[in-house]
């Protein structure tokens, strides 16, 4: 009887725990987007937005995409290599993809060519109008040619002549365009321009996505510049079965999926606009929503156990989103008239020791407090370049070569940047160079806001206090003034004398970040459209920017060895950070209530996979913090 | 018989004044609209070209990129002289494009287009035909045909939109071009008549609901003048008027949600998808029943003092015949002349609610397409509000005349 008995119990709890591990994961996912975030085209080859791509991932595979940890993974290709250092890579497919309606019904076969189509899409001026066009265009040979050539046919014929172009053998794409696609073989080669050893990394984004010549020759140019949810031809993960714009979004998981036994994916996942953050909050908590990043006032109202209490053992951290903020120094303001120059601002920015007074003097905790008021330093960001970017050959972050560089380690304590006795030694100095230079005191630093929100209305004030008591009010004074549209009504006249701007990366190389700042080049983004370097004729400045172009430049040369690449930009990185030519910020981090193991989910910090619904580690149960911080020690630990 | 002559002239003069009257109105109208929509067609192409970009496109678009999106929206063109390089022949900056360039050694190749060619295009983009197989599904579009080569075409007995497969037919679907940005490459009357839709349902179930309950309880305010009902009445009237709606609605909201469990946003797709509209028809009814409730009291309060009520009260007629064959009759004219302007009104929808329950109406389209410079979007929600809002209030006008024959809106003297 006693057997019996004991199997019986045994046996129940057998049950019971396989009921538990049944129970656990969520088989549909019910997330959302804030309603300014709707997606607005489904053309993958189009769209340049977050908003679109974040569900387009979903539905289109790539050649490769990221796994948990950010490393690149093979996806539609099953592998990729380099028989010459990085200026030709070869991919090949995987087998079995096919093209397939929403619906499931399956149109026609992946092939290698599809890369051409959609290659030859995005470089034809006349169907994609120059969207996603600079990364092929710069990196690929011939790829820029084409798409000038189909610039200037566009002028000389019009643009239907033009939309006529394809990618198939024998075609003015096949002659210029380095790319050469065997459908027999399921190969497709990339010749670049020069060696690029992170090339695979922009295999992951949108501009070398499959498109199929079938749905083209089936729906027009026109047709797939107007694709709609309902009539594209799909060959990712999911398919979407629902969409009503400013309401939701259903995918669900696409019945032909090639790669199906290998990956895990929700039945169902319906993305819900929501008003704000305050409404998915809400919604969180009446079950219809699976996560939730929460907003500063209701974070702090549920961990002093003000309203909710019970979440707040709930309460997880999110891991850092993929922008880099940085103090983006302007070196030729205008005053507010739009037109005379800012001469005490543009004077005193151009002394090195005015720019480190900064650096070094402000204590940024209250601003950080601002995105993550119970963990402010853990958004503390000492480098340009994002993290999670590039790594070493032993998995080391790139950023901590520039962390080492300056000297800077991360302490969750304190802002480790802050050093108020340099600071005061940097800030005499400037009073006395600047004072001779007929600067006068204190420099007034004119920071712009949004006038429609409130919120940076506060942290502006919050700002206003560091400045004022970090640096003292003999010193700077910091003015805070309100625009409409940023672009035409501050930046091009050139009124703020800083910006933070946040960046993120599309590929994984720190160029893409070091690039922006340069000095003397054209296509340096933000030394062209926000700092306006080139035009200060300050010869320290001019001297410290050169030193730091010249490192980057040699480091861009080095392809073969990417430890000693990476190595080269970090000392560059250090050298701009050490003239403080631009002054890092923050990372975003803030707080959440999720149902969504964090540490599972794609960790892409560059390109557009990091919405993948793939291989997701769920719960019922929203994860306790406790249960959160074990499954990021074991990450860390993989 | 001589006199019903003379009634029958009277009312058939009566009845040419109202059409001579309707056909002023209307030419008055389409005046008006095609003002309003010309006006919003300029002012928002003075805007800065920066306007037509997002934060992240300014920060990742290309110079070329950015005229080349300027270009493919028809607000810039390839530049005559230098075909698109930039640079003349002899290697000189062209002087064309020049001046829209940070680079003193290159033009960008891209010129303005003049502003009434874009509103030609704006116009005749009205006149493009959409052809659409048998099964209903479109195949392409036809540029605008002028009606020299329509009528010729037609006299030959020709297609004048060209030779076409059968079952193929075109269809004049008065396009308003396309949306550039919101919902990019669709039609903009195919977003307006989607949108338009779930507005409408929501709208006219809440519209219903506030005339019925508010009239009613209009009446019993009125009825029961200073007395609880009444002094209730107001105080709705007043906490309506006086807090703000999203305070209200987010009470609603979350008051809907816990105690009756009724879903928080709308949802198509749901099982009980009526369900999902309860709470956005409740938040929509509660403005406009106040209002409702506040002018029929006032009215009927205005009509049960006039002498016509005390004397059928002294001819003895009781209170109910009083109160609802006149007093609410004459009442309601002044509340008629708005009824059709409200029918009207709920295709636009509702900014707040549409926006807080998640409905994908009308509602927030225009601010969202101007906020987005969606174009195309922006001139055909301000030509439909434009003709809703005239069209409303003309019918408004007409209905008044069909409830109360005394009014007159032609003629000299005692006429609207």
């Amino acid at each position: 009887m006693k057997k019996f008995l004991s199997i019986v119990l045994a046996l129940v709890m057998l049950m019971s725990v396989a009921s538990i591990a049944s129970a656990e994961e969520l088989t549909e996912l019910n997330t959302y987007e804030t309603q300014a975030r709707e997606l607005e085209t489904w053309n993958i080859h189009y769209s340049q937005a977050a908003a679109d791509l974040n569900v387009l991932c979903n539905t289109f595979d790539g050649l490769l995409t990221n796994d948990n940890h950010g490393n690149l993974k093979p996806n539609a290709a099953k592998s990729y290599e380099t028989p010459d250092g990085g200026k030709t890579w070869i991919f090949t497919l995987n087998e079995g993809m096919t093209w397939f309606t929403k619906d499931g019904e399956v149109q026609a076969d992946v092939k290698a060519s599809d890369w051409a189509t959609g290659l030859e899409w995005v470089l034809n001026y006349s169907k994609n109008d120059s969207y996603n066009v600079s990364m092929p265009a710069e990196m690929i040979a011939g790829a820029n040619d084409y798409y000038e050539y189909t610039k200037a046919l566009a002028e000389s014929e019009g643009a239907e002549a033009v939309q006529a172009l394809d990618a198939s053998e024998g075609s003015k794409f096949a002659e210029m365009v380095g790319i050469a696609c065997d459908d027999a073989a399921g190969t497709i080669t990339y010749t670049l321009v020069d060696a690029l050893p992170y090339f695979p990394s922009v295999a992951t984004y949108n501009c070398l996505y499959p498109l199929s010549a079938d749905m083209i020759e089936e729906m027009g140019v026109q047709g797939y510049r107007d694709v709609t949810w309902e009539n594209m031809w799909y060959n990712g993960a999911y398919v979407v079965t629902y969409f009503e714009n400013q309401n939701q979004k259903v995918l669900e998981k696409s019945p032909n999926y090639w790669n199906d036994a290998n990956c895990k994916r929700f039945d169902k996942v319906t993305i819900k606009m929501v008003e704000s953050a305050a409404t998915a909050y809400q919604l969180f908590k009446e079950g219809q929503l699976d996560h939730v990043s929460l907003d500063a006032a209701t974070l702090q109202a549920i961990y002093d156990e003000k309203e909710d209490a019970q979440f707040k053992q709930n309460l997880v951290e999110s891991r850092p989103t993929k922008y880099s903020y940085q103090l983006h120094l302007v070196y030729a303001k205008n005053l507010e008239d739009g037109e005379t120059p800012d001469v005490n601002w543009n004077t005193a920015v151009a002394n090195e020791n005015f720019r480190k007074s900064l650096y070094y003097g402000l204590d940024l905790t209250g601003y950080l407090a601002r995105t993550n008021a119970i963990n402010p330093q853990s958004c503390q960001n000492f480098c340009y370049t994002g993290n999670g970017v590039a790594f070493t050959s032993d998995g080391t972050d790139y950023t901590a070569l520039v962390r080492k560089e300056t000297g800077l380690e991360y302490n969750s304590e304190k802002y480790v940047r802050y050093d108020a006795d340099k600071a005061a030694e940097y800030k005499k100095a400037a009073m006395e160079e600047l004072s001779a230079k007929g600067v006068t005191f204190p420099v007034e630093i004119d920071y712009y806001i949004s006038g429609a929100s409130t919120v940076a209305a506060e942290t502006a004030k919050v700002l206003e206090n560091i400045f004022s008591t970090c640096l003292g009010d003999d010193y700077v004074k910091l003015v805070t003034k309100t625009y409409t549209t940023l672009g035409p009504e501050v930046r091009t006249p050139r009124k703020a004398s800083f910006y933070i701007n946040g960046w993120g990366a599309d590929f994984a190389d720190p160029i893409n970040f070091l690039g922006q700042e340069t000095y003397g080049d054209e296509q340096a983004y933000y030394s062209n459209n926000y700092s306006h370097c080139n035009e200060n004729s300050d010869e320290g400045l001019i001297a410290a920017y050169k030193e730091f172009t010249d490192l980057v430049v040699a480091a861009k040369a080095i392809t073969n060895d990417m430890d000693a690449r990476y190595a080269a930009f970090a000392k560059a990185e250090a050298c701009m950070l050490e003239h403080a030519l631009v002054i890092p910020c923050s990372y975003e981090v803030g707080w959440e209530l999720t149902k969504i193991n964090n540490y599972s989910k794609v960790y892409s910090m560059y390109g557009m996979q990091a919405y993948r619904y793939v291989d997701w580690e769920t719960s019922t149960e929203a994860y306790t913090t406790e249960q959160m911080n074990e499954k990021a020690a074991a990450y860390a630990a993989e | 018989m001589e006199r019903d002559s003379a009634k029958s002239i009277e009312s058939a003069k009566g009845a040419g004044n109202l059409v001579k009257y309707i056909l002023k109105r209307l030419f008055q109208s389409i005046l008006t609209v095609l003002l309003v929509v010309c006006v919003v067609f300029f002012l928002m192409r003075m805007m800065p070209k920066e306007y037509f970009f997002t934060e992240d496109e300014l920060m990742k678009f290309t110079d070329q990129q950015k005229f080349s999106k300027l270009e493919a929206q028809g607000v810039m063109s390839i530049c005559p002289t230098c075909h698109g390089s930039g640079l003349l022949e002899s290697g000189e900056a062209c002087p064309e494009c020049l001046k829209y360039s940070t680079n003193l050694k290159k033009g960008t190749g891209y010129v303005d287009r003049s502003v009434f060619a874009q509103l030609g295009d704006f116009f005749s983009n009205m006149l493009e035909m959409r052809v659409f197989n048998a099964k209903g599904k479109e195949i392409k579009t036809i540029e605008p045909v002028n009606v020299w080569k329509w009528i010729s075409a037609r006299l030959k007995g020709e297609s004048p939109f060209g030779e076409l497969k059968e079952g193929y037919s075109p269809r004049l679907c008065f396009n308003l071009g396309r949306s550039i940005r919101l919902e990019k490459g669709q039609y903009v009357t195919d977003v307006i008549a989607t949108k338009m839709s779930v507005s409408m349902e929501i709208g006219m179930i809440s519209l219903a609901f506030s005339l019925v309950l508010g009239v009613a309880f209009g009446v019993l305010q009125a009825r029961y003048k200073d007395r609880i009902f009444d002094h209730i009445g107001t105080g709705y009237t007043v906490i309506v008027n006086a807090v703000p709606h999203l305070v209200i609605y987010t009470v609603i909201m979350i008051g809907g949600a816990s105690l009756l469990g009724l879903p928080m946003r709308y949802d198509a797709t749901a099982s009980d998808a009526w369900k999902t509209m309860i709470l956005p028809i409740i938040c929509l009814s509660i403005g406009s029943t106040a209002g409702y409730m506040l002018w029929t009291r006032r009215y009927m309060v205005d009509e049960l003092n006039k002498d016509y009520i005390r004397l059928a009260k002294l001819k003895g007629l009781s209170d109910q015949k009083v109160m609802y064959r006149h007093v609410l009759k004459n009442a309601f004219v002044p509340l008629a002349q708005y009824l059709p302007y409200s029918i009207l009104l709920t295709v636009g929808g509702s900014l707040l609610v549409e926006r807080f329950f998640a409905v994908p109406g009308m509602g927030p389209e225009l601010t969202n397409a101007i906020s987005r410079y969606d174009l195309n979007l922006v001139q055909g929600i301000v030509l439909l509000y434009a003709t809703l809002g005239i069209l409303g209030v003309f019918l408004g006008d007409l209905l008044m005349t069909l409830i109360d024959p005394r009014i007159k809106l032609t003629g000299k003297g005692d006429v609207r």
